[in-house]
C-alpha cells in the first residue's frame, strides 16, 4: 500500500535540527519522512478491523516530528518505523464512516486486567504502552504495527471506532480527534461562570479549544489570543468574547481582569489576571505570557503540544500556579467518552470550513510546508485527502 | 691649610657609626630643634587658586556629580554666608571631600579650605602638594598639640577662609557616624564662627575606608541651618549640638532646629544683590 | 495692542495658508473664495509685571488686601494651576511663579509658618518635580518641594473631603488641606475663556465625585460653547459648586491672564499671518518642514516639545472669584475676539502637536478628536462656525501612537471602548464606572504621572457637542485604521478631502479656515 513512513535515523534527525526544521530539508530524501510501498499492517488479533481512511489531518505533533521539534520524552514510547496520522476519518470494509480513536490503552491492547490509569478511563495515561498485542506506541499513528492515517490501510480495534452520524461530513469528522482533546482540556480546566478564561493560540487546538470552553464550562468572559485576523474572525464565530493579538495580551486581559500591570525588564506581569489560561502554541513566548497573566492561585492547562521549552518558573512558583497537561481523551468524569462529547458537539460546530486546503499523499511535501505556516494562509486544518486512492 | 676631609670623614663615620646600629648606650633620641611649621600658603596664592579653579570646575566636581549623581538639599544655607564659617561633616570615605566640594556652591568653594591629617596626607611631600593643590588642604594635626592646629586653622578662619573639617578625626569603618570630638566646638567658640552642619551619604559604597579604588553610586549631601555657640555654652555641648544636627541630617529631618522654617529658608534663597 | 483679528477671503493672490499638522507643518492652497480666519495680533503686555501683581494684591476686587488677611499661625494654602496651560508651556519665569513669589513674600514677612503650595491638578497627571519647579521657579521650589509643595491627590481617601451638595445636587468635594485651612489662594492662569473663575477651585483641588457631576455627556452638549461661560451649563454648575466652596472656605482668588504670543522666535511663522512672512520666515518653515518630514518621531517630539511660548502678562487681578473672573474675561476676550459673519459648510484645521493633556508626551488619536472636535471647534461664541451638518477637515497624522505612562487608560479607551461604541452617551453609561474604580488606573494616576482611568472619557465628552453638530468629519493625512476607529473619514490630501465633504454638504461649498493656533475666540454672527 502507499504510504508514508517516519523512520528513526539519527543524521537524519541531525541534518533536519541543522537546518532548524526548514520544510525543504524536514521533507527531502534525506529526512525521516518517506513516500513509499509499505507492507499492509496485519490484523493483531479477532476484535481488529481494517479502516481506510478518507481524511487525515496534519496535526501540529507531526510537524513537530517531522521537523525535528518534537520533545525527545516521546521517543521510547513510539515504535519505529511508523505511519503517522492519528486525526482519521475513514470507512470500515462495510462502508461504515467511522473516526478512530487514537489511544492504544490496556483494552486495545488485550491486556486484562487493565492498568490503574484505563481503569479510571484514560486509556491515553496507559501504563502498559509497550504491552500487548500490538508494539509500543501512544497512539495509532505513532505505533509501528497499526499503520496510520496517512497510509491507505489502517487497522484499529473496535473499541477504538466511532460512527459517524451521517449529517457530519468528512471535512468536519477529522476535525472529531482535535475536538475530543480540546473538550478533555476544557473540561479539566473547569472553568468557572465567574471566571475570565484565556486561549491562547488560535491554530486548530486553539480554535478547538475557544469552542470546547464555550461549550462545556462557559466562563464569564472568554478571550481568544490570536496572531491572524482569520484566526481572529473563526475564534469569534466558535465563541470567543474578546479578541487579542500576541503583543496586546497583557494590554488587554489586564483591562479585562481589572488587574494591575507591572512592567519587567523582559515581559509585563500583572498582579491579578486571568483565572484560567490554554496555552495552546505550546511555545515558550506563549508559556512565559501565560504564567505572568494567570492570577496567583489560578490555573494553567497546557493543551497544544510543547517541546523543550524554556520557562520561567518563577512565576509559577511565587503565583503557586496549578499547571496541567491535557493530553488525550478516554472516558471524562461525567461518565461519557470525551470521542461522545465531541461528536455531540460538532453537530452544532460551523466546524467544517476549518478544514483546507486538502492534499493528496503525493503532494506531502507541500501539504506540510502549508501546514507549517497554515495561520499566515488563512488555514487551519490541513489534511491528506485519500479517497482518490481507492478509485 | 691642610687637607683633611679624609681623616674628617674617617672621624665621623667612625664616631656616629655609620652603616651600623645606634648603640643602645645612648640616651633616648629626640629631635631637639621645633619642628618647622609646614607652611602651605603657597596653596591660597596665585597662580594656584586659578589653577585649582580650573581643576575644580572643569573636572573633580563635573565627575563628581557624574560618578554620584549628586543631589544637595538645602544649599540655600551657604548662599547667604558672609562671614567665614565651619562645616562640619561626617566622614565615611576619601570620596567625601571631592564630593562636598563639588555639592557647594561656586562661591562658597572657592572660599574653603579643608582640613587634612597631616599624619596621613603629609607624611610624602608629593601627595601633601597633591591634595593642597587639588583640594586646598592644609594640614591638621590630630595627635599632640591642639593648641597649633587651633592656631593655624582660627588664623585661616579670620582671613576669610571656610573651614571645612571632619570632627569625627577619622573616616568611619562601616558609614555610621561616630562621635564628634570637641575641637570643632573649641574652634567655632574661639572664632565665634557659625558652623554649618553637613551631613553626606553614599559615599561609603563609592569608596569605603580599605579600598584603593571607587565605583560609581548615589550620593546625597544635606546642608542644615547654621549653629551658633549660644551664650555660656561650653565647647563640649556646642559639639554635642552640632554632632545632633548631622545626625538629625542624616535621618531626614525637617526638624525647625536644624532644617529651619520656610522662612528662614525662602530668606536665604532670596536673590543675591538686589534682583528684586 | 496690534491689528484685531481678521478674516480674509482666499483671492488668487494669497499666498498658500499653514496647516499645523501633528508635529510638522503643510501649506495648503485653499480654494477660491474660502475664508481665513486669523487671530488678534499679541497685545502689549504690562509694563511692569512685578509691580502689576503687587497692585493687585494691595487693591484686590471686593475683599481685603491679601496682606491684611495673613497672620502668623494661620494655616495658608496656595492652589496653583497645572501645566496643561498654557500652551506651550510658557518661557520662565512663568506668570504663576511671579505672582506665587509675591504671595509667598508677604506671607513671609507677616510670619505665616504654615504654608502648603498645592499643585491644582485635578484628575490630570501629576506633574514631574522639574515640571513643578518651572512653574513655580527654583527659589519656591527650593523652599518648600516636596514637603510643602506637591500635587493634589485626587484619588486620597483621607486627603479630600465631602463638603456638601449643591441645589442642582452636585456633590462638592475639596483636598482636605484646603478645608482645614484659614485661607485659601490661589493663582489661576486663564488662557482660553474656559478656564479660570470657580471653575479652578472646584475642579482643581476637588475629585472625581465632584468633577463628575459636570464633566458628562449632557452638561456638554448642553454648553454652547464651554468656551463662552455664559452659554455653558458646565460653567453653571462649576459656579454653584464654587459658591459652595466660598460659603464653607475663605477664598483669595488671583486671576492672571496672557496674551497669544504662543511661539517662539524661530517658529515665528506659526505665530504670523502668511501675507506678513518675511524671507527669514519663510526660510524657517522649509527648514522646519524638511527636518519634520524626515526627522524620526521621538526627535521631532523631543524638538517640538521643547518649545517655550514668550507670552506676555497682560492683566492681573485679585480678590472675589466672581468680580476677578469678569475683568479676566474682558481681557482674554479682548485677546481673543474675532467676529465672523455667518457659518459656513466646510470647517478646516490644522490640528498642532499639543493639547492641554499631552505636555512631553504623545497626542494620542483620542487627543487628536478632544484637540480637534473638543477645544478648537468650541472656541466660538453664539454659533459654530461651521453649520449644523456641516463637515470638519482636520489636518493630523493621526498614528496609533500612545504615551504608556502618562495615557495608560487611553490605550484601553481606545482598544476597548471604541471598538464597541462611539456614542458618547453610552460609553458614559457603559464604561465610566469601570474605568473610575480601576485600580490600576488609581495607582498609576496617584504614585505615577498617569492621568486618571476617566480621563479619556471627558476628552470624548469634550468633542460630543461636535459629534452632534457635525455631519461629517474627515482627517487629512491620518492613518486609515486609526482614522476608522475613531469613526471617521481619511483622505490623503486637502482637495481629495474637499471633494468628499461635497458629498455631505452639496456643490460649491463655503470654507473657513481655523488658523490656528494663536488661539482665537470666533463670535459668529
Amino acid at each position: 500500500m502507499l504510504a508514508l513512513q517516519y523512520v528513526r535515523s539519527m543524521p537524519a534527525y541531525a541534518l533536519v535540527r541543522a537546518t532548524g526544521g526548514h520544510a525543504t530539508v524536514a521533507t527531502s530524501d534525506l529526512s525521516m519522512l518517506h513516500l513509499g510501498d509499505v507492507p499492509e499492517p496485519a490484523l493483531p488479533g479477532p476484535a481488529w478491523m481494517r479502516v481506510r481512511p478518507n481524511l487525515s489531518g496534519i496535526c501540529g505533533s507531526d510537524t513537530s516530528a517531522i521537523t525535528g521539534h518534537v520533545s525527545l520524552y516521546l521517543d521510547p514510547l513510539t515504535s519505529y518505523p511508523f505511519v503517522p496520522g492519528h486525526e482519521v476519518v475513514g470507512e470500515l470494509e462495510d462502508g461504515t464512516r467511522v473516526v478512530v480513536e487514537p489511544a492504544l490503552g490496556c483494552l486495545v491492547r488485550g491486556i486484562a486486567p487493565v492498568c490503574a490509569r484505563c481503569a479510571e478511563g484514560r486509556p491515553g495515561l496507559c501504563e502498559n504502552v509497550t504491552e500487548g498485542a500490538v508494539e509500543v506506541g501512544l497512539q495509532t499513528g505513532y505505533c509501528a504495527s497499526t499503520g496510520g492515517g496517512w497510509g491507505e490501510v489502517l487497522v484499529a480495534h473496535e473499541s477504538q471506532l466511532h460512527a459517524i452520524p451521517d449529517g457530519l461530513p468528512d471535512g468536519a469528522a477529522v476535525l472529531i480527534e482535535p475536538l475530543a482533546c480540546c473538550v478533555h482540556a476544557a473540561l479539566r480546566g473547569g472553568a468557572r461562570p465567574d471566571d475570565v478564561v484565556v486561549v491562547q493560540g488560535a491554530g486548530t487546538i486553539g480554535l478547538l479549544t475557544v469552542a470546547a470552553v464555550r461549550l462545556f464550562t462557559p466562563p464569564k468572559r472568554l478571550i481568544a489570543v490570536a496572531k491572524y485576523p482569520f484566526q481572529r474572525e473563526q475564534a469569534k464565530l466558535l465563541g470567543a468574547d474578546m479578541l487579542v493579538a500576541p503583543g496586546e495580551v497583557f494590554q488587554r486581559v489586564r483591562f479585562a481582569t481589572g488587574a494591575r500591570r507591572l512592567e519587567g525588564v523582559d515581559r509585563p506581569l500583572l498582579l491579578g489576571g486571568a483565572d484560567l489560561t490554554f496555552e495552546c502554541t505550546g511555545s515558550s513566548r506563549g508559556l512565559n505570557d501565560a504564567v505572568r497573566f494567570t492570577r496567583a492561585g489560578g490555573r494553567v492547562v497546557a493543551v497544544g503540544m510543547p517541546g523543550e521549552e524554556k520557562v520561567d518558573w518563577g512565576p509559577i512558583w511565587q503565583r503557586e500556579l496549578t499547571v496541567t497537561g491535557a493530553y488525550a481523551y478516554g472516558t471524562e468524569e461525567m461518565g461519557e467518552r470525551t470521542f461522545e462529547l465531541a461528536l455531540g458537539a460538532a453537530r452544532d460546530l460551523p466546524l467544517k470550513q476549518l478544514t483546507g486546503p486538502l492534499f493528496s499523499l503525493g503532494d506531502y511535501r507541500d501539504a506540510i510546508a502549508y501546514a507549517l505556516h497554515a495561520g499566515r494562509q488563512n488555514a487551519v486544518k490541513v489534511a491528506f485527502d485519500l479517497r482518490d486512492l481507492r478509485a | 691649610m691642610k687637607f683633611e676631609l679624609i681623616t674628617d670623614l674617617r672621624t665621623v663615620r667612625s664616631g656616629w657609626h655609620w652603616g651600623g646600629v645606634r648603640p643602645a648606650s645612648w640616651p633616648e633620641g629626640a629631635p631637639g630643634v621645633p619642628a618647622r611649621a609646614s607652611n602651605l600658603d603657597w596653596a591660597r596664592q596665585e597662580p594656584v587658586r586659578s589653577l585649582r579653579w580650573l581643576i575644580q570646575r572643569g573636572l573633580s566636581a563635573p565627575f563628581a556629580r557624574a560618578m554620584t549623581g549628586l543631589r544637595v538639599e538645602g544649599a540655600e544655607w551657604l548662599r547667604d554666608q558672609n562671614r567665614p564659617a565651619i562645616l562640619a561633616a561626617n566622614h565615611v570615605s576619601h570620596a567625601d571631600t571631592v564630593v562636598l566640594l563639588a555639592a557647594l556652591p561656586d562661591r562658597v568653594r572657592e572660599q574653603t579650605v579643608v582640613g587634612a591629617a597631616a599624619d596621613y596626607w603629609y607624611q610624602r611631600p608629593m601627595l601633601g602638594r597633591l591634595v593642597g593643590l587639588w583640594l586646598n588642604t592644609f594640614p591638621f594635626v590630630r595627635t599632640g598639640s591642639a593648641q597649633a592646629v587651633l592656631h593655624s586653622s582660627s588664623q585661616l578662619l579670620k582671613s576669610g577662609w571656610n573651614l571645612l573639617i571632619y570632627p569625627e578625626g577619622t573616616r568611619s569603618p562601616d558609614g555610621r557616624m561616630g562621635r564628634f570630638t570637641p575641637g570643632v566646638g573649641h574652634l567655632a567658640n574661639e572664632t565665634r564662627s557659625p558652623v554649618v552642619p553637613i551631613h553626606v551619604r553614599g559615599t561609603h559604597r563609592v569608596m569605603p575606608k580599605g579600598r584603593p579604588y571607587f565605583l560609581p553610586a548615589p550620593v546625597e549631601v544635606r546642608f542644615g541651618k547654621p549653629l551658633e555657640a549660644r551664650k555660656g555654652e561650653g565647647s563640649r555641648a556646642f559639639t554635642q549640638r552640632v554632632e545632633d544636627a548631622v545626625r538629625n541630617l542624616g535621618q531626614g529631618t525637617a526638624e525647625r532646629e536644624v532644617m529651619g522654617s520656610w522662612i528662614d529658608r525662602w530668606r536665604a534663597a532670596a536673590p543675591q544683590n538686589g534682583g528684586r | 495692542m496690534g491689528r484685531p483679528g481678521a478674516v480674509i477671503e482666499v483671492d488668487r493672490n494669497t499666498p498658500p495658508t499653514l496647516f499645523h499638522y501633528g508635529e510638522g507643518v503643510r501649506l495648503e492652497k485653499l480654494p477660491l473664495g474660502s475664508r481665513i480666519i486669523y487671530a488678534p495680533d499679541p497685545m502689549e503686555p504690562v509694563a511692569h509685571t512685578e509691580r502689576a501683581v503687587r497692585r493687585a494684591l494691595g487693591h484686590p476686587l471686593e475683599d481685603d488686601p491679601l496682606k491684611e488677611l495673613l497672620r502668623p499661625g494661620m494655616k495658608l494654602t496656595v492652589a496653583f494651576d497645572d501645566l496643561s496651560l498654557p500652551l506651550p508651556p510658557m518661557a520662565q519665569p512663568d506668570v504663576r511663579q511671579l505672582v506665587l513669589e509675591e504671595v509667598i513674600e508677604m506671607a513671609a514677612e507677616k510670619g505665616v509658618e504654615d504654608v502648603h503650595l498645592i499643585a491644582a491638578n485635578s484628575l490630570h497627571r501629576r506633574m514631574t518635580a522639574d515640571e513643578i519647579r518651572h512653574i513655580v521657579g527654583d527659589r519656591i521650589f527650593s523652599t518648600f518641594y516636596p514637603d510643602q509643595l506637591y500635587n493634589h491627590d485626587a484619588e486620597d481617601p483621607e486627603g479630600n473631603v465631602l463638603i456638601g451638595t449643591t441645589s442642582e445636587g452636585e456633590e462638592v468635594t475639596l483636598s482636605r488641606r484646603a478645608t482645614e485651612s484659614d485661607l485659601v489662594v490661589y493663582v489661576n492662569l486663564t488662557f482660553v475663556p474656559m478656564d479660570g473663575g470657580h471653575k479652578s477651585l472646584a475642579t482643581g483641588l476637588g475629585s472625581y465625585r465632584s468633577v463628575r457631576a459636570h464633566h458628562t455627556v449632557d452638561t456638554l452638549v448642553n454648553s454652547r460653547s464651554y468656551m463662552h461661560p455664559p452659554d455653558s451649563a458646565l460653567h453653571h454648575s462649576c459656579v454653584r459648586q464654587g459658591q459652595l466652596i466660598e460659603d464653607t472656605v475663605r477664598c483669595f482668588h488671583i486671576e492672571t491672564s496672557v496674551n497669544n504670543h504662543s511661539f517662539p522666535a524661530v517658529a515665528n511663522f506659526m505665530q504670523k499671518r502668511e501675507t506678513d512672512w518675511t524671507p527669514a520666515d519663510q526660510a524657517s518653515f522649509l527648514a522646519i518642514k524638511q527636518l519634520t518630514d524626515l526627522a524620526p518621531p521621538g526627535v521631532k517630539r523631543a524638538a517640538f516639545h521643547s518649545m517655550r511660548a514668550p507670552y506676555g502678562l497682560t492683566s492681573v487681578q485679585a480678590g472675589q472669584v466672581d468680580a476677578v473672573h469678569d475683568r479676566t474675561l474682558e481681557t482674554v476676550r479682548r485677546q481673543m475676539l474675532v467676529e465672523v459673519e455667518g457659518q459656513t459648510d466646510i470647517v478646516t484645521i490644522g490640528i498642532p502637536y499639543l493639547g492641554p493633556y499631552n505636555v512631553n508626551a504623545i497626542l494620542n488619536p483620542v487627543l487628536v478628536v478632544c484637540m480637534g472636535l473638543g477645544y478648537l471647534f468650541n472656541l466660538y461664541r453664539g454659533r459654530p462656525v461651521v453649520r449644523q451638518g456641516g463637515v470638519v477637515i482636520m489636518a493630523h497624522p493621526c498614528r496609533y501612537e500612545f504615551d504608556s505612562v502618562q495615557h495608560p487608560s487611553y490605550i484601553d479607551f481606545y482598544d476597548e471602548v471604541l471598538a464597541d461604541t462611539r456614542d458618547p452617551a453610552e460609553i458614559e453609561r457603559k464604561y465610566e464606572q469601570c474605568f473610575a474604580d480601576d485600580p490600576w488606573y488609581r495607582q498609576l494616576y496617584r504614585k505615577s504621572n498617569a492621568y486618571h482611568g476617566v480621563h479619556p472619557f471627558y476628552a470624548w465628552y469634550w468633542a460630543a457637542h461636535a459629534l452632534q453638530h457635525v455631519g461629517d468629519v474627515i482627517v487629512v493625512g491620518g492613518e486609515r485604521t486609526a482614522v476608522h476607529h475613531l469613526g471617521f473619514k481619511c483622505a490623503s490630501t486637502l482637495a481629495d478631502a474637499l471633494e468628499m465633504a461635497e458629498q455631505t454638504v452639496g456643490r460649491y461649498p463655503s470654507v473657513t479656515h481655523l488658523r490656528l493656533p494663536p488661539l482665537f475666540l470666533a463670535d459668529v454672527q
